[in-house]
């Protein structure tokens, strides 16, 4: 296959939505403007799958590594069970790095079901074809591999994208440089943009509460004009 | 009060509402002799998008890959061709080329260890994950992954799935799954005689198991524990993030079914049920172990090869909204389970979409037409996972019931007919022949096969939808896999606003303006005046009544 086509294949399988060939372990050369050239890898086995790990190709805005992050994420059904009404999710749910970070994840499935710990966000010509970083594990077990952060401050939406893990609890942020906000539906840190509706528990108790204080609410207003008036009167 | 003023008050009242009821005409819509005109007609709607539009699409040709010979499709959008031949070899006998061409997992059907010397493996080991479609999402007003099952319904799905690798939508820029994850579960096809283990990663967050209906299998495995199932008898429901593995070594083929028998009558009707076919065992037979969203099978098995020239699935469902919309009315499962076991009263259900392999018309064109040619033979193998009868009609063919729930009729007893009923679970497996002898073929023509329980070829009480497809001969069918219906236009039927009622049925016909919507009646400005001052009177009147009672009180 020539350069050529194999910078296009991953531009093809943007447009189409359609898999594309590619050995296990086999190097993509993509040719970049100048004479820098970025190495993709995308290996796979009976494990899982790595998704373009890169150690070495620095984002065009950064001129150096400015250092290695190592972290080790769990994923499982029983970190989600601190969080009422979640049923999967990671052992953390933040991560603060500095720009331009090398950072290896060494990612481990607790559970005997299918994991991914899959980031989006990253710059599209270094992690074709839309700026993402995968791990999957196929079952218990576990993967490690490298990517190298932007250099811009940003929050960066880490997540398993199997049907409804994400909305189950299994979403996490990366913020790069104090990150640029929240994202919505963290388990434990941010609310969500559509949130559930619950049962209220509407006891006589409270619905005693709520009538005395609507009579405070009533006298509030007698008290009110009442003061008015002398204030009036006594100008 | 006196009683002139009562009587001048009551009279009042009289003839305001009298003036009142005369010019209450005036805003209902009654028209004198201006009609209104006809509002839209097809030349003011913007051009309806094309139902298939791909003419060539190199997953529709014939072609063997890794030694696989996988059938040409003139599906609109076939199956993967290599997904095809890693079903059939097995995910772990592929390369990896073929591998990397489809979105299997590496360990989702691994095959090995030929026992019988046939030359087909005969250890199978299948995993099913469960994948939800058009489910709610925190993070906004959207489902994910969406799946349409008509132009623009997005019913809550649940689904057995192949075990797939990587994203669950079809890039980063769309919510849309990818075909793999779609309804029907996928068919599954097993040898007579295979070592057959089924593993339920359950992928979901709600329990769920494997109930092999019709499908030989012992009530306990080898190690004692539940085999059936049924978590009512010998298992626990297999919970989220757990799995569990069935395991059987079928003695009867059959054209049967599977589905979760956890709260089943929800379940099932979620969709999370499957054609399941036991092969004949057979030297050299190598089977397409998945059939992903039914339809043709590209890979038909030794014993259907020698019989038939084709051979599809069909599989009929039926969803309530009320009960499908569960899963999008929360995303906290504990308020799903809430509303789906407790509020939801099935007893008091009524469907509202027909669909046939996963989709309603006119989506079932774009994969499951019957395309024949003249004298052929093609086995249909048809399941009803509907909650209600099937009463399947072919126009143009009178087919023969082969097998009723998997068993052979003896050949004498075989009826030929253009109804086939199936309750529901039930299966039929038909021999449709296209000899045109008057009988079995009219001739080759664009011929419709529906169920005839009418509000089955609806999509939420509008038609043409539901389970409509067609048996189409080669000669009239277009580049793009789609039907030449001389002339018909039918992309009034590809509007999202057609099956949400918003649109007129002959809005995009030549009845247009004799049947499409009458344009909205403007009320005339004085009658509105008139009514309004009149009806403004009434109520002051009467206001004046009761704020008045005092003074009146007073007078008297």
């Amino acid at each position: 296959m020539n350069p050529v086509a194999r910078w296009l294949l991953p531009l093809a399988w943007l447009l189409t939505g359609t898999a594309y060939a590619q050995e296990a372990d086999q190097v993509l050369v993509v040719p970049l403007e100048g004479e820098s050239k970025v190495r993709m890898r995308h290996s796979m086995d009976m494990q899982g799958m790595i998704m373009n790990a890169n150690k070495d190709v620095l984002p065009s805005n950064c001129e150096k590594i400015s250092g290695d992050v190592n972290i080790t994420v769990r994923a499982g059904r029983k970190y989600a069970k601190k969080f009422n009404g979640k049923t999967f999710a990671y052992d953390q749910q933040q991560w603060a790095m500095q720009p331009c970070s090398r950072v290896t994840v060494r990612f481990i499935n607790d559970d005997p079901i299918r994991h991914q710990f899959m980031i989006h966000g990253l710059p599209e010509y270094l992690y074709p074809p839309t700026g993402m970083f995968m791990i999957e594990l196929t079952g218990p077990g576990e993967k490690t591999a490298t990517f190298i952060l932007y250099k811009e401050p940003k929050t960066y939406l880490v997540h398993c994208e199997l049907t409804q893990h994400m909305e189950s609890g299994m979403k996490a942020q990366l913020k790069v440089g104090g990150g640029d906000g929240d994202l919505p539906s963290v388990p434990g840190l941010t609310p969500a943009e559509k949130p559930d509706i619950y049962p209220m528990d509407w006891t006589w108790k409270a619905a005693v509460v709520f009538v005395i204080a609507v009579i405070v609410g009533l006298i509030l207003i007698v008290v009110i004009s009442l003061v008015l008036r002398r204030a009036e009167a006594l100008n | 009060m006196t009683i002139t003023k009562m009587l001048i008050i009551v009279s009042s009242i009289g003839a305001l509402v009298w003036a009142a009821i005369s010019l209450f005409s005036s805003v209902t819509g009654q028209v004198g002799v201006e009609i209104p005109p006809t509002l839209a007609v097809l030349s003011d709607l913007p051009k309806a998008e094309k139902l298939c539009g791909i003419k060539s699409n190199k997953w529709r040709v014939k072609r063997e890959i890794d030694g696989v010979l996988v059938s040409a499709s003139t599906r609109c959008i076939p199956d993967n061709p290599w997904e095809v031949a890693a079903f059939v070899k097995g995910t772990n006998n592929v390369s990896m080329q073929t591998l990397m061409s489809t979105r299997l997992a590496s360990d989702a059907v691994i095959k090995e260890n030929d026992r019988d010397g046939d030359g087909d493996p005969d250890v199978i080991h299948i995993r099913l994950e469960v994948a939800e479609l058009n489910g709610s999402s925190p993070d906004g007003e959207l489902f994910l992954p969406t799946y349409e099952i008509a132009p623009g319904v997005t019913p809550g799905l649940w689904v057995f799935a192949p075990k797939t690798r990587g994203m669950a939508a079809i890039n980063l820029y769309s919510y849309a799954a990818i075909p793999e994850l779609r309804a029907p579960s996928p068919v599954i096809r097993v040898e007579q005689g295979d070592s057959v283990m089924i593993t339920l990663e359950n992928t979901h967050y709600f329990p769920h198991t494997i109930h092999l209906h019709g499908v030989d299998h012992p009530y306990l495995d080898a190690q004692g524990r539940g085999n059936d199932g049924v978590p009512l008898t010998a298992e626990h429901p297999v919970m989220p993030g757990e799995t569990r593995t069935y395991s059987l070594k079928p003695r009867q083929t059959g054209t049967m079914f599977y589905h979760c028998h956890v709260q089943t009558d929800k379940h099932l009707m979620m969709g999370l049920q499957g054609m399941f076919v036991v092969e004949e065992n057979r030297p050299n037979n190598w089977l397409q172990t998945m059939n992903i969203g039914a339809g043709l099978v590209r890979h038909s098995s030794v014993a259907v090869k020698e019989s038939f020239d084709l051979e599809y699935d069909l599989h009929y469902q039926n969803i309530d909204k009320e009960l499908n919309s569960s899963i999008q009315s929360a995303n906290d499962p504990r308020l799903i389970a809430k509303q789906m076991n407790r509020v939801y009263d099935m007893t008091d259900a009524t469907a509202d979409y027909f669909l046939l392999n996963g989709h309603s018309f006119p989506f079932t064109l774009r994969d499951s037409l019957i395309v024949a040619d003249p004298d052929q033979h093609i086995k249909l193998r048809i399941v009803n996972g509907q909650s209600e009868v099937l009463a399947l009609h072919t126009h143009g063919h009178k087919a023969t019931i082969t097998h009723y729930d998997g068993i052979e009729i003896p050949q004498a007893a075989q009826i030929t007919r253009d109804v086939v009923m199936l309750g529901p679970a039930q299966r039929a497996d038909l021999n449709l022949s296209t000899t045109d002898d008057g009988l079995h073929s009219y001739g080759p023509g664009v011929w419709l096969f529906h169920n005839h329980a009418e509000k089955g070829i609806t999509t939420d009480g509008r038609g043409p939808g539901g389970d409509i497809s067609l048996i189409v001969y080669r000669s009239f069918l277009e580049a793009d896999g789609m039907p030449k219906l001389q002339g018909v236009d039918i992309a009034r039927f590809i509007e999202p606003e057609y099956y949400a009622g918003d649109r007129s049925v002959w809005g995009r016909s030549s009845a247009a303006q004799l049947l499409g919507e009458a344009a909205l009646v403007q009320p005339g400005l004085i009658w509105l005046i008139a009514f309004g001052v009149v009806v403004g009177l009434i109520l002051g009147l009467l206001l004046w009544l009761l704020a008045g009672n005092k003074a009146l009180g007073a007078d008297r």
